[in-house]
């Protein structure tokens, strides 16, 4: 047929086949090769001289002989119930050796008037290398990672399982996990109330802190972030929870410490001044002998040299644990 | 002058954590002394700030008859070197530090009044912040606010109102019978 611009569509049909950035084939029942486009060629390493006409090809791109009895076999497992296959995902061995994986989608289409097999190989080395990076990178986070869609998990990593105790397996795909998580339905509520008015605002929550109930029975804080991310047909939230409980705690200490050592500091300062000022007022009433006086000033030394070695003491530990100071901490001590 | 503690609550052998602004911990520690031995009470003196000589002075200019007064000293020692005991006087303890020397004494101060109405004053928690931990001293009060339950004997322990930690205080009330802020 040609076409009102005087170019036959066998003519576009050959350019788009051609141009296309996915690899097309097109074979016969057996396999033998009649049409292969310039992105197999590219993908594969093997030109159209070397593959159309014959099978061999097959052989090249399976070296492997059982891999290619597996993917024959899911092939012909396909077609015995249906003229094509979608989705279908193999790894092929080009002619310089690298290994590539390709996703192969097949239509059935009349080719110079006999039924041939259109078979479009998408090569998804690339994003399956990406794939399996995020997952590396999802899976080996010290955090808890959680996709849902409205509170249903579609995805809690290896960190989730390691904070709360409970399995992907388990959580995937309901959103029961919540209430095992946060048990008191007192709490619950409250945690719901305040994260539904965030997300009815901005969409979004940082550093929300929550107290989980794990699988053990322990309990652990968490500092949740999340995002909302466009999905098919609606959105998925990301939730990212942190660990927080080692520092709350390590915060906690210290705190106390501060305190502890703010109170046996300036308390006994203070002590000391009064003690100084009685003698003196004693002195001046011709209250006390000598050995009096020099036992009474001798102990106020000795109170100050052990105030001296205490704040030696509380110098020493803020420098041992001077990495898990936080910032408020740090500026407090600083002056 | 109102008494700080009530003599009714001392026969029933209270214990009493009374507070005192700094600068009025001498006058109180008299003030207590005069009014508990007024009533015929044996006093105990565990004194970390003065020594024994120094106090007996000033109990005496105030009217307090020496003989219902003795002393656990942990000042005079460290100064003078090893200065001798002197039976139902003064004990010495070495230093402040040392609290189990301190322990010690207070049971053997009680057991040589024995079947006399006696009442030990601790002077004071807040002197003693300088050599321990919130935590060891509320040890060492425990120990012996039960020494003195079990041998039925009443007690006030002295601290500064001010610059404890909440904590602490919430503590120690939990040993002693009433909490006096005796100003």
């Amino acid at each position: 047929m040609t076409g009102t611009s005087g170019v036959s569509s066998e003519c576009i049909e050959e350019g788009i086949m051609e141009n296309a950035l996915v690899m097309i084939a097109v074979l016969d029942k057996k396999g033998t090769i009649f049409a292969w486009n310039h992105a197999a060629e590219s993908i594969t390493g093997y030109s159209k001289a070397e593959v159309i006409g014959n099978t061999s090809i097959w052989k090249s791109l399976y070296p492997d002989t059982e891999y290619r009895h597996s993917v024959t076999g899911k092939i012909a497992e396909t077609l015995a119930t249906k003229n094509y296959f979608e989705n279908l995902e193999t790894t092929i061995k080009t002619q310089s050796g690298d290994l590539r994986t390709i996703l192969w989608n097949t239509k059935e289409i009349p080719w110079e008037g006999e039924p041939k097999v259109v078979a479009v190989g998408m090569d998804i080395t690339r994003q399956k290398e990406m794939d399996a990076f995020s997952r590396s990178i999802i899976d080996n986070a010290n955090v808890l990672m959680a996709v849902m869609a409205r509170s249903r998990v579609l995805l809690w990593n290896k960190g989730a399982e390691l904070i709360t105790g409970y399995s992907s397996d388990e959580v995937v795909g309901n959103s029961s996990v919540w209430k095992r998580l946060y048990p008191d339905p007192e709490y619950r509520r409250t945690i719901t109330r305040q994260i539904t008015g965030i997300i009815a605002e901005q969409r979004y929550f940082e550093n929300l802190e929550t107290t989980i109930v794990t699988r053990g029975g322990e309990r652990r804080i968490i500092s949740w972030n999340t995002k909302q991310i466009e999905a098919s047909g609606g959105y998925h939230e990301i939730a990212i929870g942190r660990d927080i409980t080692a520092q709350r705690h390590a915060e906690e200490a210290l705190l106390a410490y501060i305190s502890e050592m703010a109170m046996r500091l300036k308390h006994p300062v203070e002590i000391i001044r009064d003690n100084i000022q009685e003698i003196a007022d004693l002195i001046n009433g011709g209250k006390l002998t000598k050995d009096e006086m020099v036992t009474m000033l001798e102990g106020q030394v000795r109170n100050a040299s052990q105030i001296a070695a205490n704040v030696q003491e509380f110098q020493k530990a803020i420098a041992e644990k001077n990495k898990e100071i936080p910032e408020a901490y740090r500026k407090f001590l600083e002056g | 002058m109102d008494s700080i503690v009530n003599p009714k609550d001392l026969e029933k052998k209270q214990i009493f954590l009374i507070l005192v602004s700094a600068a009025n911990m001498r006058q109180r520690n008299i003030d207590l002394i005069k009014e508990i031995s007024a009533i015929e009470y044996h006093m105990v003196v565990i004194t970390t700030n003065f020594p024994y000589s120094v106090l007996t002075k000033l109990y005496s200019d105030n009217g307090i008859d020496p003989k219902k007064v003795s002393f656990i000293d942990t000042v005079t020692r460290n100064s003078m070197g090893n200065t001798e005991n002197i039976p139902r006087i003064v004990r010495y303890v070495n230093n402040p530090a040392n609290l189990t020397d301190m322990g010690i004494a207070v049971t053997e101060a009680l057991k040589e009044n024995a079947g006399e109405k006696v009442c030990i004053l601790y002077d004071s928690v807040s002197t003693m912040l300088i050599y321990h931990s919130s935590l060891n001293i509320s040890k060492f009060i425990h120990f012996v606010t039960n020494k003195l339950r079990l041998m039925d004997i009443s007690g006030v322990f002295l601290a500064a109102e001010k610059g404890l930690d909440p904590m602490f205080v919430s503590q120690l009330t939990t040993f002693v019978d009433q909490v006096i802020d005796s100003g």
